[in-house]
């Protein structure tokens, strides 16, 4: 075990795949664990829904689950988004997966990273961009300027809602990268602290009594996180895909 | 029954069941919106609000100072942007504190509630 707590965050090049623009293309840890938890989400997908009319106790996990993401849908953006609800609910266990695969030891957080989190929140702002014009064309932009303000104010409130819309992206990405980064850099410092106590030994070893509770509590503590982020992250692309329903807000 | 004035009146004890009724119906109202929001969400809307605020002023700052760059107008595009910036920061939180407000108390909120009909 090594004493830097960011070194869990280290990627490591597997093997060289190939290049496009001088950019080399490689098979890291990073994309290694991703595929894990899609391996994991699909498993479990196919194996809970076995489609018996009275579901056992792992198909009632797997329905509600789908429930659970259609609700979420129906409820804050309102019954014709069910279309986006694959997109969610795909968003939804990804992160989830990412964030509980990332809780055991030896395995690696994807979601501590910015360029994952990132990816996904552009990706995000993206499908509410196109789907929009799609959807109102070019009226779209409306959402930028709401309607029935003296004309004057509009000079400062289109700025407002062009950052409020840029941060958009940046606060789900940097919301899920530094969530993860401080539960895990938290959770290495604890237990560096109770190998260090330990390693005094005499009168220090037993005071590693308290970083070890305090690394506990934390575990708990970054299960719950694990989830609320993956939760928070789903239900604001839900209020973000508002925008292409309802423009004139 | 005969209450403090003297009065011996029997619809008083009914009127009291009723009020008694009404009043249970009207704290069951009051209390599961509440209780029901309390499922864990509150951290999330936490971290929410508190993430919005300080991105929209980083966005604001960062765009002020991309036209500072582009236009050459030094310190006014960091200090426009800046303003602008915290505006849509509280902005953003005003309007979803408004929206959680009105989801905890489980009131439709006007223009943030999925309308189904002008469409």
């Amino acid at each position: 075990m090594t004493s830097d707590p960011m070194q869990q965050f280290q990627i490591k090049e597997k093997a060289q795949l190939f290049e496009i623009f001088g950019q080399s293309i490689s098979w890291t840890n990073s994309a290694f664990w991703m595929v894990v938890a899609a391996v994991l989400i699909v498993g479990f997908f196919a194996l809970t829904t076995k489609r018996k009319l009275v579901p056992g106790k792992m198909q009632s996990l797997g329905e509600l689950s789908y429930e659970f993401i259609a609700n979420m849908v129906k409820d804050t953006t309102g019954a014709e988004a069910m279309k986006f609800m694959p997109f969610v609910f795909t968003l939804f266990f990804f992160i989830l997966a990412a964030n509980l695969i990332g809780m055991n030891p030896y395995a690696f957080t994807t979601t501590s990273h910015l360029a994952v989190t990132a990816a996904m929140a552009i990706f995000t702002i993206c499908v509410v961009i196109v789907a929009g014009i799609w959807k109102n064309g070019f009226k779209w932009f409306k959402i930028f300027a709401p309607s029935g303000l003296p004309l004057p104010m509009y000079a400062i409130i289109i700025p407002i809602e062009i950052i409020s819309f840029i941060s958009r992206p940046i606060t789900l990405a940097v919301r899920l990268f530094a969530n993860m980064v401080a539960g895990h850099v938290m959770l290495k410092l604890f237990a560096i602290f109770a190998a260090y106590l330990a390693a005094k030994g005499g009168i220090f070893a037993l005071g590693a009594i308290v970083p070890v509770l305090g690394t506990m509590a934390i575990v708990a503590l970054e299960f719950l996180i694990a989830g609320l982020q993956a939760f928070v992250f789903a239900i604001l692309t839900c209020v973000y895909l508002n925008d292409v329903y309802h423009v004139d807000h | 029954m005969v209450d403090r004035n003297g009065s011996n009146q029997t619809p008083k004890t009914g009127d009291l069941d009723d009020l008694g009724e009404r009043l249970k119906v009207a704290r069951q109202k009051r209390e599961t919106p509440v209780e029901t929001a309390d499922d864990g969400s509150l951290l999330g809307q936490a971290w929410r609000m508190s993430t919005e605020l300080v991105v929209s002023v980083v966005v604001g700052l960062g765009l002020g100072y991309g036209i500072d760059v582009i236009f050459g107008t030094k310190p006014w595009g960091i200090l426009f942007g800046l303003c602008l910036g915290f505006a849509a920061g509280i902005m953003t939180v005003l309007k979803t504190s408004a929206k959680m407000d009105a989801q905890n108390a489980g009131i439709p909120l006007g223009d943030d509630m999925p309308d189904d009909e002008d469409e």
